[in-house]
C-alpha cells in the first residue's frame, strides 16, 4: 500500500504525463514561485516594503513551509525509484538530494531555518537565496532543458568553436601586441591588455581601440571579420543542435507510436497517453498527425 | 599489427612503434601520455609567452622563463626529429619509400607549424641580434600544435569544403558589394569629406568597418551618402545571416555525413552476424572520433534492428511461398 502510494508520489512529482495529478502540481509549484519572485522584487522598494511588511513576512513563512512540505515528499517518494535489488530506496533519494534541481530546492528553503536560528545573520545573502527559487521553475520548462540537452549533445561542436575563440582570442591579441605595443604601451603594453581588446572586438565588432600603424590596423580588420565568423559558427551549431534535438524527440515519440500500434488498435488509454506525450516533446498536431499515418501504414503492411 | 612486423628487424619494429605512438592512430597508453605531455607543455607555453609580456613578471622570473623555453625547445625539438624519423614507416608497407611518409609530414600543416614553432630558437643561438619580436611571434606558432589534439580546424576545413559553393559566392558578394560600395561612396562623400574618403582603398576600410560592426565610424553628410551608409548596414546584417545559415547548414550536413558514416560501418559489422570485441572496439572508437552521443548510438543501432526484422520477416514469408 505505502509503496504504491510512494510510486505514485514520486511519479506526481516528477511530472509524469501518466497522471493528471502531475499537470495541478507544476501549476501550483510554478504559481507559487512567482508570487515568491513577484514579493522579493516588490519588497526592495522601501515604500512598498514599509507598508506590506507584516504581509511579505507571512508569505514568505508558508512558502518556506510548502517548499518543505514539497521537498521533504520528494526526498521521502524518490525512495521508490529503485527496488531493493538496483540500490535500494536511498539510492534514489541521494541522487536528488545532489541533483542540481535537489540543490536548488534545498539552498531555496532551507536558509529560512538558519535565520530562524540565527536573526544576526545578513539578510542580502538570505534574499539572494530565496531568488534560487525562480531556478524551480526551469524543471517545468522543458525548453530550458531542451536547451542543456541541446548543448550536451553537441558539446564537442561547442567544445570545438570555444578552442577556435580561444585561439583567435590570444593569436590576434598577442600580434596585436607585437604589432601595437609600442606605439600605444598603455592599451597593448602587455598581452593580457590587448586580450581585453581582442574579447571586445571579437564580440562586439570593431574594438574601442584605434590602430596607429598599419599592421594593427590589418590585424584589427581581420580579427572583427573572425568576431563574426566566430557569431556565425555559434549561431550555426546552436540551430543545428535545436533541429537534430528536433528529430530525436520525433524518434522517441515514433518509437511510442509503434509501441501503441503494435497490437492492431488504439484504446482510449493508449490515446490519452499519446496526447500527454505530445504536450511533453511539444510537437505540433500536424507533425502527430503524419506519424500516426504513416505508423498505421507500417502496421497495417504488417499484418 | 603484431603478425605484419614478425619478419622485421627489431630496429624497424622500433620505428613501427614510435610511428604508431606519435601519429595517435591507434588509441593506447603511451600516445595518449604523449598527447597529453604536448598539450600540456604548449598551454604552458603559451601561458608564458603571455604572461612574459607583463614587464614586472618579466623582469622577476627572468631566468626561469628562459630556463623553460630551453627545456620546451628542446622537448619540441626532439618530438619534431621523432616525428621526421618514424613517420617513414607510414607508407613503407604499401609505397616502399621512407621518404613518401616523411616528405608528407614535412609539408604537412603540422610539420610546418612544428618546424617554424621550434627552429627560430636555433637562428637566434646563431644570430643573437635577431628582432625578439619576431622570435616570439614564432613561438606563439605553437599554439597551433594543440589543434592536432583538437579535430576543431579539421572539421571546419572539412565542413567548409564541402560547401564550398555556398561559401565562395558568400565571399562573391562580400567582394563586390566592398567594390561596389566604396566606390559609391567614395564617389558621393569624397569631395565633402576629403579627410574620410581620401581614396577608394579608404572607402574600403570605412566598409569593411561597417560590415564588421554596423558602423564605420563615419557619418555622412549628403543624402546620399546616408542611403548608403543606411543600405551598407542592412547588407552588413545580410552577410551575417548568410554566413550562419551557411555554417549551419554545413555543420548540420558535416553530422548527417558522419551518421551515414557510423551506420555503414554497423552495418558491416552486422552483416555476418557476430560482433567481435575488436569490431565492438572499433565502433567505440568511431563513436569518440564524431563525437556521437549514446542517444544516437543507440537510435540507429534500433534503427538496424528493426530492418533486418524487417528483412527477417520478408524472408520468412518467400520461404512460405516457395514451400506451399
Amino acid at each position: 500500500m505505502i509503496s504504491t502510494v510512494k510510486t505514485t508520489l514520486m511519479e506526481i512529482l516528477d511530472g509524469s504525463p501518466k497522471h493528471r495529478a502531475s499537470h495541478y502540481v507544476e501549476l501550483v509549484i510554478t504559481f507559487v514561485v512567482l508570487v515568491n519572485c513577484t514579493a522579493v522584487i516588490l519588497d526592495s522598494v522601501p515604500e512598498i516594503h514599509a507598508v506590506y511588511k507584516d504581509f511579505f513576512h507571512e508569505l514568505e513563512f508558508w512558502s518556506v513551509m510548502f517548499f518543505t512540505v514539497e521537498y521533504i515528499s520528494r526526498v521521502w517518494s524518490l525512495g521508490a525509484k529503485y527496488d531493493h535489488e538496483n540500490g535500494g530506496s536511498w539510492k534514489g533519494r541521494l541522487q536528488y538530494i545532489f541533483s542540481p534541481f535537489g540543490l536548488i530546492d534545498f539552498f531555496a528553503t532551507m536558509p529560512h531555518y538558519l535565520h530562524m536560528f540565527f536573526p544576526a545573520l545578513d539578510l542580502r545573502i538570505l534574499r539572494v537565496l530565496r531568488l534560487l527559487r525562480i531556478l524551480k521553475l526551469s524543471k517545468y520548462n522543458t525548453a530550458l532543458q531542451d536547451l542543456f540537452h541541446a548543448i550536451h549533445s553537441e558539446r564537442q561542436a561547442f567544445g570545438s568553436a570555444v578552442f577556435l575563440l580561444t585561439i583567435a582570442t590570444i593569436v590576434s591579441a598577442s600580434l596585436m601586441h607585437f604589432a601595437e605595443g609600442h606605439a600605444q604601451p598603455e592599451l597593448f603594453g602587455t598581452i593580457p591588455h590587448s586580450i581585453y581588446w581582442a574579447i571586445v572586438t571579437i564580440t562586439s565588432g570593431y574594438g574601442n581601440v584605434d590602430a596607429t600603424t598599419k599592421a594593427g590596423e590589418a590585424i584589427a580588420l581581420v580579427t572583427g571579420f573572425l568576431g563574426v565568423c566566430m557569431a556565425a559558427i555559434m549561431t550555426g551549431i546552436v540551430a543545428s543542435a535545436f533541429s537534430n534535438q528536433v528529430a530525436r524527440k520525433k524518434a522517441a515519440f515514433e518509437a511510442q507510436l509503434r509501441a501503441v500500434f503494435s497490437d492492431g488498435h488504439v484504446s482510449d488509454d493508449e490515446q490519452e497517453t499519446l496526447k500527454r506525450l505530445q504536450a511533453h516533446y511539444r510537437l505540433s498536431d500536424q507533425q502527430v498527425e503524419a506519424m500516426m499515418l504513416s505508423a498505421k501504414n507500417k502496421s497495417t503492411a504488417k499484418h | 599489427m603484431t603478425s605484419i612486423t614478425d619478419n622485421r628487424s627489431s630496429y624497424r619494429r622500433i620505428k613501427h612503434r614510435a610511428y604508431e605512438i606519435m601519429d595517435g592512430t591507434v588509441p593506447d597508453k603511451y600516445s595518449h601520455f604523449v598527447e597529453v605531455f604536448v598539450a600540456l607543455l604548449v598551454v604552458a607555453n603559451v601561458v608564458g609567452i603571455i604572461l612574459e609580456s607583463v614587464p614586472h613578471i618579466h623582469e622577476s622570473f627572468e631566468a626561469e622563463f628562459h630556463a623553460f623555453d630551453v627545456f620546451s625547445v628542446l622537448v619540441f625539438s626532439v618530438e619534431f626529429v621523432m616525428r621526421v624519423w618514424s613517420y617513414g614507416e607510414k607508407y613503407l608497407v604499401e609505397k616502399g619509400s621512407q621518404w613518401e611518409g616523411r616528405k608528407e609530414y614535412l609539408f604537412s600543416f603540422y610539420g610546418i607549424i612544428d618546424f617554424v614553432s621550434t627552429v627560430p630558437f636555433y637562428l637566434q643561438l646563431v644570430f643573437p641580434g635577431a628582432d625578439l619580436r619576431v622570435l616570439r611571434m614564432f613561438r606563439l606558432m605553437r599554439i597551433f600544435k594543440l589543434s592536432r589534439y583538437n579535430s576543431a580546424f579539421e572539421d571546419m576545413v572539412a565542413a567548409v569544403k564541402a560547401e564550398k559553393d555556398s561559401f565562395s559566392s558568400a565571399i562573391f558578394l562580400l567582394f563586390i558589394s566592398c567594390l561596389l560600395f566604396s566606390s559609391l561612396i567614395y564617389i558621393i562623400e569624397g569631395h565633402d569629406q576629403p579627410e574620410v574618403f581620401p581614396s577608394i582603398p579608404a572607402a574600403m576600410h570605412w566598409f569593411i568597418l561597417t560590415i564588421i560592426s554596423g558602423w564605420g565610424n563615419v557619418d555622412p553628410v549628403t543624402f546620399l551618402g546616408t542611403v548608403l551608409v543606411i543600405l551598407t548596414q542592412i547588407l552588413s546584417i545580410a552577410l551575417a545571416a548568410i554566413l550562419t545559415g551557411v555554417v549551419a547548414t554545413a555543420y548540420t550536413a558535416q553530422v548527417e555525413r558522419r551518421h551515414a558514416l557510423y551506420e555503414m560501418e554497423v552495418r558491416a559489422v552486422l552483416a555476418d552476424g557476430v560482433v567481435t570485441e575488436e569490431e565492438q572496439a572499433k565502433l567505440k572508437v568511431m563513436q569518440a572520433k564524431f563525437g556521437m552521443s549514446e542517444d544516437q548510438v543507440n537510435a540507429i543501432l534500433h534503427q538496424m534492428e528493426e530492418e533486418k526484422h524487417i528483412s527477417d520477416a520478408k524472408k520468412l514469408k518467400a520461404l512460405e511461398e516457395k514451400n506451399t
